[in-house]
């Protein structure tokens, strides 16, 4: 449906020009000797993340190039559209471009399946910001991205069940209603929380799937449901610009229970959005909004980039900083870089520590931190 | 189906309001399609304009803002009109442009009739390209004007008052648009060439003139679906009109291309089908039972449930 002969004159357009033109985009203006680049949707109906996650790129690189002047590092833009076709349209030159030590991204779960066989052969390490899907990580999965792939937010079984369980905390007898945007990374998320709430003993009375390109934007049957299965906690698992007319139109429509959703949501994105309706929401999500580190860097964030941070920007500067300190170090080719990032000992925006295990997930990862939305603002309720 | 049966008023309200807004968008393609036997694939990206138009409006020449809170009494009552007004304005001179550039030109050159296709399909790129480098891609807010306060309970269905803001004002555009086209002049002249457009043209019919006219109208009626589509979910983005687009388009080849009261019996149809499909498969679901549907219709009724082209519309 989606997909129809616009889209399809458009399709083969941008993949002439993506072919020829976006790998070497950036490259027109300075040279440099060194590169790393941004792989995710900046072109199609996801480009709002990908616009979001390459900001938090391009503040990292500002911040070092600005302390090394005399080592600048140079970005280049790789537009995978999100989808595993734009990918592999994109993967293999990017792959041959020598100039590139490693990348940031891919943003999406789909699209990095698609690059893996490029960046496996010509041994480019990956560290994706926003790629949650859990075979990924997984060695026994044709999925699986090692040794090149990395990447730091929660994987989605650890996600799933603490959103579940703070959905439900302090209800007296939880009647739960799931809802996913069909996305991979919704539909993903949703399963987990769903066998979560299963092992809780509160299975969702029933499960609906909404459009997520955020071109319907009518809810009425979905809601209908809700209301007629006397839900008092919806769980909605997808992205922040939808959850946001969602829950806007089931406030609208009376429901007075509990709204929860997972990191797609966590976002101020979604408060702008949904404004009153947002009140009460309840959110989780592996990291915090780059907001939080402080006002002064995120005002220089605004400054530089000319974007307020949104969705994942922390991620995307610590995955570009881990990458840019392995330059530092002097590590200037793929194998080095590699070798650096499952070795090294990293510190995130929000004083973390990042290390990588074997499958190229963060060692230790599975923290998940509980938020509420308050006042108009996203509120830490520290981990669950 | 236990939700079906539970919720049916209510599901029958909201699946109207949403076939209401087909209604009009439908138009776009119907009218067009009459007079051009062309589809109007820019129709969507008009709709897009609609929408912008009316947020523009509201949040910056009215000054609301998205959480400034609710207008009441004159306040509200002019601040809606003037949106409505702009919306459809914006709308329907987009659709003359449309005209002017993808389809005029080509047609004095005597082209086939696959390049203004391709012209328009042009034109809907720009358009959603260029907003989409406007607004970075982001989806954008609508200021909200009506509160939407549940006015009334009936049969179990909760009335809330800007669902029947357009249950009451789009039909009667609707039938508005009728007459014009079966009782005044230009209607005639709309008519005429849509059943021959030589025979019109020797009768003293200026075709440019009509044919522009008609995308004015079809504009028009874009841009008030635009305005009420606001009022209800109150956001929109660049891709907005994409999904609706192909809705609206369905349901006009559903009722029978080309025919005006086609498009009120496909539109409604088509709503009505996507909410109880929703509610009795899951939403996941709407897509495949309504072009099931359609696609049942059409083996059956090869030109839509009315059949094909205005001229048959006459009372």
């Amino acid at each position: 449906m989606k997909k129809n002969m616009k889209l399809g004159v458009a399709l083969v357009t941008a993949a002439t020009l993506i072919s020829g033109g976006a790998v070497a985009t950036s490259a027109s203006a300075t040279t440099y000797k060194y590169y790393i680049a941004y792989q995710g949707p900046l072109t199609g109906d996801n480009k709002q993340t990908g616009l979001d996650e390459i900001a938090g790129v391009k503040y990292a690189l500002a911040l070092y190039n600005k302390a090394n002047p005399k080592a600048q590092v140079g970005l280049k833009q790789v537009d995978d559209q999100g989808s595993g076709p734009g990918a592999s349209v994109v993967a293999p030159g990017t792959a041959k471009d020598k100039s590139i030590l490693a990348i940031v991204g891919p943003a999406f779960s789909g699209a990095s399946v698609a690059s893996f066989p490029y960046y496996k052969a010509a041994g480019l390490p990956l560290i994706s910001p926003s790629a949650t899907r859990v075979t990924l990580t997984d060695p026994s999965s044709t999925d699986f991205g090692g040794p090149v792939f990395h990447r730091l937010p929660s994987k989605d079984d650890k996600q799933g069940p603490a959103l579940a369980k703070y959905a439900i905390q302090g209800v007296k007898s939880p009647v739960v209603y799931t809802v996913n945007d069909q996305s991979s990374y919704g539909t993903g998320l949703d399963g987990y929380v769903q066998s979560a709430l299963k092992a809780l003993g509160h299975a969702a009375v029933g499960t609906d799937s909404v459009d997520g390109t955020n071109t319907t934007l009518d809810f009425s049957a979905t809601i209908s449901k809700i209301k007629d299965s006397k839900t008092n906690v919806v769980i909605y698992s997808g992205y922040y610009a939808q959850a946001a007319g969602f829950v806007k139109q089931l406030r609208n429509a009376g429901f007075t229970g509990i709204f929860a959703s997972g990191d797609g949501t966590y976002d101020p994105g979604f408060i702008d959005g949904a404004g009153d309706a947002a009140e009460g929401a309840r959110l989780t999500a592996s990291s915090a909004v780059f907001q939080d580190a402080g006002k002064a860097i995120a005002a220089d964030f605004k400054k530089v980039t000319g974007n307020a941070p949104g969705t994942y920007a922390t991620e995307d500067f610590d995955a570009a900083n881990i990458i840019l300190s392995c330059i530092k170090k002097g590590n200037t080719t793929r194998a080095k870089i590699q070798k650096c990032i499952n070795t090294g000992t990293f510190t995130g925006l929000m004083g973390n520590t990042i290390k990588f295990d074997k499958n190229g997930d963060t060692a230790g990862a599975g923290f998940i931190n509980a938020f509420l939305v308050t006042g108009g603002t996203i509120i830490s309720k520290g981990q669950i | 189906m236990h939700t079906l049966i539970s919720q049916f008023w209510q599901l029958t309200f909201s699946g109207a309001v949403q076939g209401f807004i087909y209604i009009l968008i439908s138009l776009g393609y119907t009218m067009v399609y009459g007079v051009l036997r062309m589809i109007n694939f820019a129709n969507s990206e008009i709709f897009m304009v609609g929408t912008f138009a009316t947020i523009v409006v509201s949040r910056d020449i009215l000054g609301h803002q998205p959480n400034s809170g609710d207008l009441h009494g004159f306040t509200l009552i002019y601040s809606m009109l003037f949106c409505l007004i702009a919306s459809m304005l914006a709308s329907g001179v987009t659709a003359v442009i449309v005209e002017l550039v993808a389809y005029r030109r080509l047609r004095s050159r005597g082209t086939n009739r696959l390049a203004p296709l391709i012209s328009a399909i042009g034109m809907s790129i720009v358009l959603s390209e260029s907003v989409s480098l406007l607004t970075a891609g982001r989806a954008t807010i609508a200021p909200e004007m009506l509160h939407k306060s549940s006015l009334f309970t009936i049969l179990g269905a909760n009335i809330r008052v800007d669902q029947l803001l357009v249950f009451i004002v789009a039909p009667i555009m609707f039938f508005g648009l009728q007459r014009f086209v079966n009782h005044t002049r230009l209607g005639k002249g709309i008519r005429a060439v849509s059943m021959n457009e030589e025979t019109a043209k020797l009768m003293g019919v200026n075709l440019n003139r009509v044919i522009s006219i008609t995308f004015l109208i079809g504009g028009l009626m874009t841009g008030a679906a635009a305005f009420f589509f606001e009022t209800v979910y109150e956001a929109t983005k660049f891709n907005i009109g994409f999904n609706i687009g192909i809705a609206a388009f369905t349901a006009a080849v559903l009722g029978g291309i080309g025919n005006i009261r086609g498009a009120f019996v496909g539109g409604l149809t088509l709503g009505l089908l996507e909410t109880y499909a929703s509610a009795v498969l899951g939403s996941q679901w709407k897509a495949i039972t309504v072009f099931i549907v359609l696609v049942l219709v059409l083996l059956v009724r090869p030109n839509g449930l009315f059949g094909e082209a205005i001229q048959q519309s006459r009372v």
